[in-house]
């Protein structure tokens, strides 16, 4: 159920979540199939994060910290991470600007890009 | 190398406060001196170059030569040298605007948290003829004072020694302040005589009670014999410069074995770079290259990174005359990776599949300030090493003696936490599956996208604070009854063309609110939230209770993902509403939440079924909460009251998109199509739809369709070109990037 203080990524991660369960989503997740975990600031990167865990080896979308260790492991504000996972801007430029930390494998990492993510379709 | 060093310098050597890597002009040296030349033909464009740099072979016996110069006058040789393309390169700086220069310098201090109340009064002062009076903490006074040195730039006026409190630099420190100083003077005072220059950094040296001895016979080789064997002697084990490759090779287990001396090399090691400079340095650049894997071109990201924010900084400056300059033509062209200088590359043939490794790795760290080169000044005495015994040799080497100098634990441990040989193995890994290949034009591209995002981050920034941009040339002001002709093209589905007539329209009377409200619903229509809500913003002001408006906004804020905005705008079209206002009471305004408004908004639609924009909103509200089935059937209910409602058909549609039955999707766009056929938004969202699907071809062409009837359709052209990736359509990519229309319309028709 919604709240005032949901995140906007809550949306993102809810899409990827129903995604996954596409057969396009089968075949990203089977092309990446990796496990990773984002830590989303709503306000300040590294404060009040809220974690979830994208597993693309069994694709699957769920709040909350990956059991074991995630591949890599992204954090983002809640604005920065909507901006890449739509893609308008660069994972690439996120990370140069600071916008984005990664923890883990850099092979693991290398391969989220935006076009892992579904597009939200507007009303 | 050791022009780099001296350029930027160690941690320790930078004011304090800040690291060498934000001296872009530091840090941009650094990158272009790191990155020489491999692509010579290249360097030719840098404005005032004259001599050619050496060729690739030659670039051994030009190291030779560097390294059997006396270190005291390595100094003045890596400057003045005729083939170095660093020179060349600053002398092409120095050449431009010296004002701009130290101006640059300013700017980038001042980037910085302001280090004190003076340092700020300061550096905005172009007068520097005051001498600011100096206390507080050491390391703000050395600030402000390195500061006032830099101002004194600007007229060429004699810096005075200023008595300063005690600051307690320690002989690293001084020697770092030394060497820079006497550097940097020499670019701000290109102009003026070498005995100007000395008593400047004298006098400098002086008020921080540096022994200037030293300094005041480096510049000056030749002159003081005496003192310059004093020098080679103080500096020998310092600098292993004079010695080739294999002799550093050997003085380096030399060293490792002498038990009497076993910290000598680290001391002296963290003499040259400072300690925590070093692994801060190290993190950065260790930092970037994960980012340059993807990219590929660690060379690229760093030289552009820096000449970014050189370009940033000279555009600061307003005159027209500098504005033109080549110079900044230059760093631009560099800043967008139009321009590549690539690595100092030493290639021989005879390379194996290890020396290929082994070069680009090289290449890898060469560019950033890391350890490989700070390592040993001149790098490719690194490189030589490297393919002498191989890579992995080499690290165990390097391990080895980096427990030896154990007495800078700090890094050691740094060191170790970055699983240097992970890295490594990644590394390898990496080239092995040309990872690396062409990606660098993906990299620049990117780059591209940052640029354009930073020239419009300010309407960005101006629009999501929801104030309306206006289009610059609109060929309907002055028209006699705007509002008329707007709502005429909106009929006729000319929607970028009714915008420009209502832009007209509110120019004209800026408290209309109808006509504000068609802006926003055109704008929604051409699928640009952003200006919608900056519209829809104003026609509530207008007219706060106009439900179409209430629900507009409500709609676009959604479509943000901004729940409470979204929120608070369905609930003011409930509580305005004729026949549910009495539902809603006002108090609850003030803390609203969902569950509340959409009880309410049930109860709403139970007391008038056969109202559609219950439904609608209702709908709406279910997909702020996304019960997309809910939201599904709140339309569907609405669309057998309002069967002919376009944009109620793609809200259908966007709702099933997004719950994934896009194939139902495409169906209900296709339907609001069919009544609108220029509705930008229903074509953009069949796009986002055959892509969710892996489609990618057709939702190309679904893109390029919504973009030919609104190019300012941002998103669009966002997911047009996430599209043609996925779809191996790569060779549009430039196409898209241009936002070349008639190409892409002629590649994709639909």
């Amino acid at each position: 159920m919604a709240s005032n203080a949901e995140l906007k990524s809550d949306a993102i991660f809810d899409l990827m979540k129903h995604f996954l369960e596409t057969d396009e989503g089968k075949k990203v997740a089977k092309k990446v199939n990796l496990v990773y975990q984002f830590n989303i600031a709503p306000k300040k990167l590294g404060h009040d994060e809220v974690a979830y865990t994208v597993d693309l080896k069994n694709g699957e979308v769920k709040k909350g910290a990956v059991e074991g260790k995630p591949d890599a492991t992204f954090s983002f504000k809640d604005e920065d991470f909507v901006k890449v996972s739509m893609g308008k801007m660069n994972p690439q430029i996120a990370f140069m600007r600071g916008a984005m930390k990664i923890k883990g494998s850099l092979s693991a990492a290398q391969k989220f890009t935006p076009d892992i993510f579904p597009k939200p379709s507007k009303m | 190398m050791a022009m780099r060093e001296l350029v930027t310098g160690g941690a320790a050597c930078a004011v304090p406060g800040s690291s060498s890597s934000s001296n872009p002009l530091g840090a941009l040296a650094n990158a272009l001196i790191g990155s020489s030349s491999k692509t010579q033909g290249r360097l030719n464009e840098i404005p005032a170059s004259t001599s050619t740099a050496s060729e690739g072979g030659q670039f051994y016996s030009e190291i030779d030569e560097h390294l059997r110069a006396l270190p005291g006058s390595k100094f003045d040789q890596q400057l003045l040298h005729p083939n170095a393309q660093g020179s060349e390169f600053l002398r092409g700086f120095r050449s431009t605007d010296q004002n701009a220069l130290a101006e640059a310098w300013n700017e980038v201090q001042l980037q910085r948290p302001p280090v004190s109340p003076q340092v700020d009064l300061y550096g905005r002062t172009s007068s520097p003829q005051t001498q600011p009076s100096f206390d507080g903490p050491p390391q703000r006074v050395l600030s402000s004072f390195l500061h006032s040195f830099v101002d004194s730039s600007h007229g060429g006026i004699p810096f005075l020694p200023t008595p300063l409190p005690l600051l307690g630099l320690s002989e690293g420190d001084k020697q770092c302040i030394r060497d820079r100083s006497s550097i940097m003077a020499r670019h701000f005072f290109a102009d003026k005589s070498e005995e100007f220059i000395n008593a400047q950094v004298n006098a400098l040296l002086l008020s921080l009670d540096i022994d200037n001895d030293v300094q005041g016979k480096r510049p000056l080789p030749g002159r003081f014999r005496e003192l310059e064997d004093y020098w080679n002697e103080s500096q020998g084990v310092l600098r292993h410069g004079p010695h080739a490759a294999d002799g550093w090779v050997a003085e380096f287990s030399q060293q490792r074995a002498e038990p009497s001396n076993p910290d000598a090399w680290a001391h002296s090691f963290e003499q040259q770079h400072g300690a925590n400079g070093w692994v801060s340095e190290f993190e950065q650049s260790q930092l970037a290259s994960v980012d340059q894997m993807r990219g590929g071109s660690i060379a690229s990201l760093a030289t552009m990174e820096q000449t970014r924010m050189l370009a940033h900084t000279l555009a600061q400056n307003d005159d027209p005359k500098f504005q033109n300059s080549k110079f900044l033509q230059f760093v631009s062209k560099m800043s967008r990776g139009e321009l590549i200088i690539d690595d100092n590359q030493v290639k021989p043939n005879t390379l194996s599949a290890t020396g290929n490794w082994a070069t680009e790795y090289q290449q890898q760290y060469n560019v950033t300030p890391m350890w490989a080169d700070e390592f040993a000044p001149p790098s490719s005495k690194l490189c030589v090493i490297q393919l002498a015994h191989g890579p992995d040799r080499w690290i165990n080497e390097f391990t080895t003696g980096k427990e030896q100098g154990s007495v800078n634990d700090q890094w050691v441990n740094e060191f170790s936490k970055l699983h240097m040989n992970d890295w490594v193995e990644e590394f390898g890994h990496q080239v092995g599956e040309g990872a690396l290949g062409d990606s660098s034009t993906d990299w620049a591209n990117a780059y591209d996208e940052f640029l354009n995002e930073q020239v419009s981050a300010k309407q960005q920034s101006d629009a999501s604070r929801g104030v309306y941009i206006f289009s610059d040339m609109n060929p309907y002001v002055g028209h006699p009854n705007p509002l008329k002709e707007g709502q005429e093209l909106f009929r006729k589905g000319l929607l970028s063309e009714a915008v420009l007539a209502l832009e007209a329209e509110v120019l004209k009377n800026p408290d209309n609110a109808e006509g504000w409200r068609l802006l926003g619903i055109a704008h929604a229509e051409n699928d640009d939230d952003q200006q919608a809500i900056a519209a829809m913003m104003r026609a509530h002001e207008a007219d706060p209770t106009n439900l179409e408006v209430l629900l507009a906004l409500g709609v676009s804020h959604t479509n943000e993902l901004e729940q409470a905005a979204a929120l608070k705008y369905l609930y003011g079209w409930l509580r305005y509403h004729p026949k549910f206002g009495t539902l809603a009471p006002p108090e609850l305004s003030d803390s609203l939440y969902y569950a509340d408004v959409a009880r309410l908004f049930n109860e709403a639609a139970q007391m008038s079924p056969e109202d559609a924009d219950v439904h609608i909103v209702l709908g709406v509200l279910y997909n702020l909460s996304r019960e997309y089935d809910k939201a599904i059937t709140s339309f569907q209910t609405a669309l057998k009251l309002k069967p002919n409602d376009y944009s109620l058909w793609n809200k259908l549609g966007a709702t099933q998109a997004n719950s994934v039955q896009s194939a139902d999707a495409i169906f209900a766009y296709q339907h609001a199509l069919d009544l609108k056929p220029n509705y930008v938004r229903a074509w953009a969202n069949m796009g986002i739809s055959y892509a969710n699907q892996g489609m990618y071809e057709e939702s190309i062409c679904y893109y390029v369709r919504a973009l030919a009837m609104n190019p300012k359709a941002d998103n669009a052209w966002q997911y047009l070109r996430i599209s043609l990736s996925c779809a191996s359509r790569s060779d549009m990519l430039e196409a898209c990037d241009s936002r070349n229309l008639d190409v892409l319309q002629k590649e994709f028709p639909l």
